[in-house]
């Protein structure tokens, strides 16, 4: 519980931030909330020599604004205050959902939708909420800002199209569309909270009742959060049942291997997407219209 | 803990299997390599950075090839330790020629102590198969 | 009158603990502390060629590193209990290890320097040389042909061998039963987990060659008697040991570790004092886990339910060296107790105490009974199961009766005790009315045809708590070379405030509380006048400290035995005062005096002021009001219950949800049943861990692969049902107060109430067993292979 000793710097600014990051390169984390780093590193898992906290920018970056299209929220909102936002819970309930299931809520008080984010834990919450709605991302590097959309984002173990040198500041989140039901289903490990599997879904319904367009993301299931494609196109175009979810939710874990680990092996972990997506998507059809 | 995997790598076998052999093109091709040495014939020493995620931390070890049987199959054994922990693992690598290309498949139960194994148990396999994609996705570019 | 004892009385304990002003190891600070930072092996099976420690020695801010050359002349650590032939192969752990090491966790080497940042960055600058060997984790597989070897005097890897029971007995009444029911069970193995962690701090004193050392231990009087005469080679005189306020212990806090005499000789080494405390990670894989049996056993019944026979053969996984008292667990408190409530005429155990590379295994909350009655639950359940009878009816069937007690079970399993007194069937028709078995055997029904599943579990339990008779830890077979006997003194000062002084001490327990409610009754003086110390060697009595729930059942009666003496001695002495003859004068609320003269009477304030100054005292009699007892029981005490538990199983994730929890246990009075509740939720909450949630798994090559609480899974809240928690009382003939011992219980009875449960859900899947723990994979497993 001791970590390595570190030089710790507080910049004003994203930019001096980015020249911090720049200057010291490997050697440097980024600290958002903490609560994936600090673990790390009191485990000695993780010894970065410089941590740039990221506390003065919260000023900055910790807003969740109606932008009419969009709703805009800055990287380091925390997730408690996506889980009580008025805003979130009319306009993209599942966001405020997901967030309201990550650790506990001392962890909600400090972790951030960025730092979450871009740590592309496999077994985090926000990725698949995230890819469910479709999310845009803005990143800004010494070069300037350039945005990455969601299904371009999430690359794998821990790895996202974050280059070396750039941080997340903002998600725009394209606001749904009218009659949208959408729900965030979590396995929780009984242990550490994270998701064993998590599985996010928003769905549309037409005028007649058949699913107008969907989209179903998953996390903890595989080495990175992914879009359930497959299930989605089962879906489109066809009327909604229960059989329908349950024939469609069997993609659920098509063209990905799931992880294994000591409490869920690869064949459980496989059925528990088809489960959970099945969950998500009744409950949201049920929440639409 | 099992790892393993196959990877095609588009040059003949026996191209790939002198890429193999060499240390420089090891050194090029295992990520977050600060320094490989050769001690003498198929031993290395190595300096290996790694970066992955929650795990951050320097790793000092050695490589040795053994049962070699060129150009179809070798055995690699790794040791290394740092501060998240220690590696040992024999890996069992085997050359198939596919037309122009060759298939190089792997297999092996890695053991892992320390930090890594007590607290990390979620993510080696993980760590296993990301390291090993992207060794192998450099040992393409080489060919 | 009793006002206190029985009366939901709020604990003495809880507003320092909860205001943050309890001190616990962690907050004592000493001028001029070091700190220690050990260095442990990261491999479970391995020899240690070389440790060079230069590098480390020279970083900035360390003192000095030292390896297990440098306590080379200390012995090893004791192992105490030594059951079925342990002593020539016992294998026990030093201070820090010279030549090997059989676990991950051992202690390698020591720095010591001035802060522990310091400390633990200079660890990883010791080189290690270590050649590796195989290692094996699994107990059976340890004793097979070609495993490999941990110990030179243990072939096999068998560290003793132990039995019980009547074999051709029992082998001839399983050939004669109606039905022999054959089953595995594994206990797995369980890791305490205390909310503190461990630590000691060491200090000397060179003037007068004594040490000082804080810990966090149940027992500081054993530890202090094993350092200095079994380590350190010193007389038992020259250390003091306490215990300051302790997070927690479940039995893990019990055993002589090597980190303790570690700090007293290093305090003395370098003159200053040593503080090493444990981080999770280390207590996890270093400090002792709980359980680990692999059993068969066979049981023999008739058609009509009534048990014939039992037969047990377990490998217990003692782990890589022995803890303290490893060998006693799985054996005197094991063993002994495989009859359970019922009267089965035919018994035999056979217990292989194993080594393997693990963590030492030792007592965790229960220590050997919640594996026995798992055993014996299970099997009545599957005798039930087999025969298509009701489990409620199959316990009522073969029941020990209220007129059997003192019952000896039979095949002389408890070695010469007998179990004291109970109601099972009582408290089993309690908990079923309170639980509406009959409604809910209909409500599963309905539930079933609408696909959800259902299922109830029954534990009728009994336990060995309360120990122990001296005489009975001391036979052959047995082998715990100690006593079991407590002590208290109680004083009363001039104006009558009380202290007593205790062997036990209390992590958790109350005693504070608790001791306190049976002196204000007994006295009659105000509760807030009476003071209870425990947990320093210099101050209290020798006692052998608190665990298998004996501080009611042996430490609170040596208390009562001094205090009927305090209160004998202060009737005289107020006779003398009133100026009356002793046969006339009357104890009673605190006052003294003569029968049908109540207005008329002495305080013991006053007697108390009186004995202290005295100025006129009867002849014969010794200033002051103290008494020291120490109180040997003539038997265990033997509490009992039946739990019941009530789930709910989602067959699409296998996740099971416990929809009621509901105990009636039986201890006797009960003291006070704000902490006697406490004490039983907790110990339901330890067995419902097992049953679902907890396993401390290793790979092949030894590594704790559950080695933090991110992959251990301990229970929360949300986990957790509302308990409905009830008594019968049906005192113990054993003591004056008739009272039995309430810790452990709930650990006990919890775990089978949970997978019977479980089982009975799975009924319509054909689903007779699942190992625990009956994690959401395991179940959701053994659904989808029943549908083979």
């Amino acid at each position: 519980m001791y970590p390595e000793a570190f030089s710790y710097h507080a910049p004003s600014t994203v930019e001096e931030a980015l020249a911090l990051l720049e200057r010291h390169g490997d050697d440097a984390k980024l600290l958002a909330g903490g609560h994936s780093l600090l673990p790390a590193m009191k485990l000695r898992l993780s010894g970065p020599t410089h941590i740039i906290d990221m506390k003065h920018l919260r000023g900055s970056l910790d807003y969740i604004r109606d932008e009419g299209d969009d709703v805009a929220i800055g990287a380091l909102t925390t997730h408690r205050s996506l889980e009580r936002s008025e805003l979130l819970r009319g306009k993209l309930p599942v966001l405020a959902e997901t967030a309201g299931c990550i650790g506990d809520m001392q962890v909600r008080n400090l972790g951030t939708l960025g730092g979450s984010v871009a740590h592309a834990d496999p077994a985090g919450d926000l990725p698949a909420a995230v890819l469910a709605l479709d999310a845009v991302l803005v990143a800004q590097g010494s070069g300037g800002t350039r945005t990455i959309a969601a299904g371009e984002f999430f690359h794998g173990f821990f790895e996202t199209a974050l280059e070396a040198g750039e941080i997340l500041i903002e998600l725009r989140i394209p606001t749904l569309a009218a009659g949208s039901g959408s729900s965030y289903q979590k396995f929780f490990h009984p242990a550490s909270g994270y998701a064993v599997c998590g599985a996010a879904a928003v769905i549309t319904p037409d005028a007649s009742g058949n699913v107008a367009s969907c989209r179903v993301a998953l996390t903890g299931v595989s080495e990175g959060a992914y879009r359930a494609t497959a299930v989605e196109e089962a879906l489109v175009g066809k009327p909604f049942s229960e059989e329908l979810a349950a024939a469609a939710a069997e993609h659920a874990a098509d063209g990905i291997e799931p992880l294994e680990d000591y409490f869920a092996d690869a064949t459980y972990r496989g059925h528990l997407a088809k489960t959970f997506v099945k969950r998500a998507l009744l409950t949201a059809w049920e929440r639409s219209g | 803990m099992k790892v393993e995997g196959s990877h095609t790598i588009p040059a003949p076998r026996e191209r790939v299997w002198e890429l193999l052999n060499d240390p420089d093109v090891l050194a090029r091709c295992t990520p977050g390599v600060s320094k490989m040495e050769a001690e003498r014939e198929g031993f290395y020493r190595a300096t290996l950075q790694l970066s992955i995620g929650p795990v951050k931390g320097r790793f000092e070890g050695h490589m040795e090839v053994t049962d070699s049987r060129e150009p179809e199959a070798m055995t690699l054994t790794i040791e290394g330790s740092g501060a998240p922990g220690g590696v040992r693992a024999v890996g069992h690598i085997t050359l198939e020629q596919e037309g122009e290309q060759t298939v190089v498949s792997y297999h092996g139960q890695p053991q892992i102590s320390g930090r890594l194994a007590a607290v990390g148990a979620r993510l080696l396999s993980g760590v296993a198969k990301k390291l090993a994609g992207q060794f192998f996705n450099r040992l393409s570019e080489e060919s | 009158m009793a006002k206190y004892v029985g009366a939901r009385q709020k604990r003495v304990e809880d507003p320092r603990l909860i205001t943050g002003n309890a001190r616990y190891l962690e907050d004592v600070q000493l001028p001029g502390m070091l700190h220690a930072a050990v260095l442990r092996s990261p491999y479970a099976h391995a020899r240690i060629d070389s440790i060079d420690t230069s590098a480390a020695s020279r970083l900035p801010g360390v003192v000095a590193v030292f390896t297990g050359q440098d306590f080379a002349d200390l012995n090893p650590l004791p192992c105490a209990w030594q059951a079925g032939g342990v002593t020539n192969n016992a294998n026990t752990p030093r201070v820090l290890e010279i030549d090997k090491v059989t676990h991950t966790g051992m202690g390698i080497a020591v720095v010591v320097a001035e802060d522990r940042y310091a400390a633990e960055d200079a660890l990883a600058h010791i080189e290690v040389a270590y050649s590796v060997l195989p290692t094996v984790v699994d107990a059976k597989k340890a004793t097979e042909a070609g495993a490999p070897q941990l110990h030179e005097n243990a072939p096999d890897n068998i560290c003793m061998t132990w039995e019980c029971g009547d074999q051709d007995g029992t082998d001839r009444a399983l050939g004669a039963s109606d039905v022999v029911i054959r089953e595995h069970l594994t206990n797995q193995r369980l890791i305490p987990t205390a909310m503190e962690p461990r630590g000691a701090i060491g200090s000397y004193d060179p003037g007068t060659e004594e040490y000082t050392v804080w810990m966090t231990s149940q027992a500081p009087h054993v530890m202090r008697l094993l350092m200095t005469a079994f380590v350190m080679g010193i007389p038992e005189t020259k250390m003091r040991c306490l215990s300051p306020q302790v997070g927690g212990a479940f039995g893990s806090k019990i055993f002589l570790y090597p980190e303790y005499p570690m700090v007293a000789v290093l305090a003395q080494k370098l003159g200053r004092p040593v503080k090493w405390t444990e981080s999770r990670q280390e207590n996890y894989i270093a400090t002792t886990h709980g359980r680990d049996h692999q059993t068969d056993f066979e049981v023999g019944a008739l058609r009509d339910g009534t048990i014939t026979a039992l037969k047990v053969t377990t490998y217990a996984n003692l782990g890589g060296t022995l803890s303290t008292i490893a060998p006693g667990i799985p054996t005197s408190l094991y063993g002994s107790m495989l009859s359970g409530t019922y009267k089965i005429p035919h018994l035999h155990c056979q217990v292989y105490g194993v080594y393997t590379n693990t963590a030492m295994v030792d007592a965790y909350r229960g220590a050997g009974r919640p594996e026995a009655t798992f055993v014996i639950e299970r099997a009545v359940d599957l005798v039930a199961r087999e025969l298509n009878l009701d489990p409620a009816e199959v316990r009522r069937k073969n029941f020990i009766q209220p007129e059997d007690f003192p019952y000896e079970p039979a095949s002389n399993l408890l070695n010469g005790l007998a179990y004291d007194s109970g109601e099972y069937e009582k408290a089993l028709e309690r908990a079923l009315e309170q639980v509406g078995y009959r409604e809910f055997r209909q409500e599963q029904q309905e539930a079933r045809q609408q696909g959800r599943y259902l299922g109830i579990g029954l534990s009728s339990y009994v336990e060995i708590c309360g120990v122990a008779p001296s005489k009975w830890v001391g036979l052959p077979g047995e082998g715990w070379g100690a006593g079991l006997w407590e002590s208290a003194n109680v004083r009363v000062h001039l104006t009558g405030k009380t202290v007593v002084t205790t062997g036990s001490q209390s992590h958790g327990q109350g005693l504070e509380t608790t001791m306190a409610q049976v002196v204000a009754d007994e006295l009659g003086i105000p509760i807030e006048d009476i003071e209870v110390k425990h947990s320093d060697t210099m101050s209290t009595p020798f006692g052998y400290g608190t665990y298998g729930s004996r501080s009611a059942a042996v430490g609170t009666i040596a208390l009562y035995n001094s205090v009927q003496r305090i209160k004998e001695k202060a009737r005289k002495l107020g006779a003398h005062m009133l100026e009356a003859s002793e046969e006339d004068v009357v104890y009673q609320d605190g006052n003294v005096f003569v029968k049908g003269s109540p207005e008329q009477a002495k305080t013991i304030q006053e007697i108390a002021g009186a004995a202290a100054v005295a100025y006129d005292l009867p002849a014969g009699m010794e200033p002051f009001l103290d008494d020291t007892a120490y109180y040997d029981p003539p038997n265990c005490t033997y509490p009992f219950g039946t739990h019941i538990c009530i789930v709910e199983v989602d067959t699409d994730t296998g996740r099971v949800e416990i929809k009621r929890y509901l105990s009636v246990d039986d201890c006797g009075p009960v003291i006070n049943p704000l902490i006697a509740d406490g004490q039983v939720q907790g110990g339901i909450t330890q067995g419902i861990a097992q049953a679902l949630y907890e396993f401390a798994a290793y790979d092949d090559s030894g590594q704790l692969l559950t080695a933090s609480m991110m992959d251990y899974a301990i229970p929360k809240a949300e986990h957790l049902p509302h308990f409905e928690n009830s008594h019968t009382v049906t005192p113990s003939p054993v003591n004056p107060m008739g009272i039995k011992g309430i810790g452990e219980a709930g650990t006990i009875a919890s775990a089978p109430a949970v997978v019977n449960a479980v089982v009975d859900a799975l009924s319509p899947f054909g689903i007779r067993d699942i190992n625990m723990p009956l994690t959401p994979q395991a179940v959701w497993r053994a659904i989808q292979e029943a549908g083979r």
